[in-house]
């Protein structure tokens, strides 16, 4: 009986993670590179739950995120000659300000005080691009496989990077990512290019996204039914006195 | 009323999982009790039959496929028709009809749980550079003595390949139909009080009789 209960509840709460997901990715439909959330759900374990003969109850749902989206973002066209949008499956590897690599595919890169190219937040490209003093970054060329030029010179080479299982990497915040045991070794990108003066848009399907959110929501609110019926027939079943 | 119990207990996980993918619903059978024919014992004569109450059987698996949902991800997979894709767990090779696959750190094809998904010939799969697999490379397998083993999965003997085809970029639904699943909870509900009123009565019967057959005679 209370077994019903419990599975309803976990019910809830797996939607409830799929909401959060949602929210998430609605917060950044206009966030450059950013790539929606999957959240997986799987049932739980089944038992006898204690009745006689051979029966089986299941414990319920759970649910977690399980990956990104490998999904192409609309390309956004800015015209600014240092904006690049990734087609394929690739991302910028850059020296995050802790020594560490991270990963974005977040195009939109600037320039700073030494001529050096970084990612939007400030993190140096990896390998360090350096564009020369007197160069006009508005004249700036980069081509598809990465070359970043001007006049004919070459300055130095945009890396694009993968790693065997982009739905393990560890988000960090900003766009960013991390490598991990679980996402495995970085390795050059094969097959993904650069396209200057655009930006990689959000993944993120809005119209997608309120399906989802509604189809959660009608689950969540079943689920608090199944509660409510199974309280009725606890209460039923006290109502036997002698 | 316990029959009910159960019932509602594998309707309301019915119902939790209703946004599982390839999640198939369980159903207990419920079937009566061998009737016992009663005698009286001095005579032998036959007075009739007494049945006594409803059982469960085991629960069955409606392995029925479900539409598929386009989600567009390079590594999801539906069985179109009959057949389960098969996985390497540590409990042995399971079934699973939930394609929500992805690539492992070794760039394999793996599960949300992080099995091994097989080929026809039982062997790993490898996730190209680009990050795909060819819908062709994984396997279908027919499947009897479908159980539910938790996480999406389960077990059975596999009986040669399924007749159904592997789609790509698409999702298997959860067999749970909410109306159908909050109707069956209304109707247990109400059987279950149904149960409750007879046991009342039946006490009640018995109430009068304890009180009142001693007193026959007595006034």
């Amino acid at each position: 009986m209370l077994e019903g209960l419990y599975a309803a509840a976990s019910g809830m709460g797996a939607q409830q993670q799929q909401f959060d997901a949602i929210s998430n990715d609605l917060a950044n439909v206009d966030t450059p590179g950013y790539q929606s959330e999957i959240v997986g759900f799987h049932d739980l374990l089944y038992s006898n739950g204690g009745y006689a003969g051979n029966v089986a109850t299941g414990a319920g749902s759970e649910a977690s995120v399980i990956g990104r989206s490998q999904t192409q973002g609309a390309i956004e066209q800015t015209g600014r000659s240092l904006d690049v949008a990734i087609q394929g499956n690739g991302y910028i590897e850059v020296r995050q300000a802790d020594g560490t690599i991270g990963l974005t595919r977040n195009g939109a890169l600037e320039m700073n005080a030494q001529g050096q190219l970084t990612s939007q937040g400030g993190d140096l490209l990896q390998p360090p691009v350096t564009i020369p003093k007197g160069v006009d970054p508005a004249n700036v060329t980069i081509a598809p496989n990465g070359a970043v030029s001007s006049g004919g010179k070459q300055f130095g080479k945009i890396q694009l990077v993968t790693v065997p299982s982009p739905d393990n990497l560890t988000p960090v915040g900003n766009s960013m990512f991390s490598a991990n045991a679980a996402s495995g070794g970085i390795s050059s990108a094969t097959g993904a290019t650069l396209q200057q003066g655009a930006l990689d848009g959000s993944n993120v399907d809005m119209s997608q996204a309120m399906a989802t959110m509604m189809t959660a929501q009608q689950s969540y609110s079943m689920d608090s039914s199944a509660i409510q019926d199974q309280d009725q027939m606890l209460e039923i079943a006290n109502e036997i006195k002698p | 009323m316990q029959a009910e119990q159960v019932q509602q207990d594998q309707l309301a996980n019915d119902l939790s999982n209703a946004s599982t993918p390839g999640y198939k619903s369980d159903t207990s059978v419920q079937q009566s009790f061998g009737s016992m024919l009663l005698a009286n014992s001095a005579t032998g004569q036959t007075i009739g039959s007494l049945q006594t109450g409803v059982g469960l059987s085991t629960p069955v698996v409606n392995t029925a496929a479900q539409p598929l949902q386009q989600t567009g991800q390079p590594l999801d997979f539906g069985v179109q028709g009959n057949g389960f894709f098969a996985v390497r767990t540590p409990q042995g090779v399971q079934y699973t009809r939930d394609g929500q696959f992805q690539s492992n750190a070794q760039g394999q094809l793996v599960d949300s749980n992080g099995d091994q998904v097989l080929s026809q010939s039982g062997a790993a799969i490898t996730v190209s550079s680009a990050g795909t697999v060819p819908a062709s490379s994984l396997g279908v397998f027919n499947i009897t003595n479908v159980a539910n083993a938790g996480n999406n999965l389960y077990s059975g003997t596999a009986t040669g390949p399924g007749t159904g085809t592997v789609r790509q970029g698409e999702l298997e639904g959860s067999s749970v139909n909410p109306e159908t699943t909050m109707v069956a909870m209304i109707t247990s509900l109400r059987t279950y009080q149904s149960g409750e009123n007879a046991i009342q009565s039946i006490d009640g019967t018995m109430q009068e009789s304890a009180q009142n057959v001693g007193s026959i005679g007595g006034g």
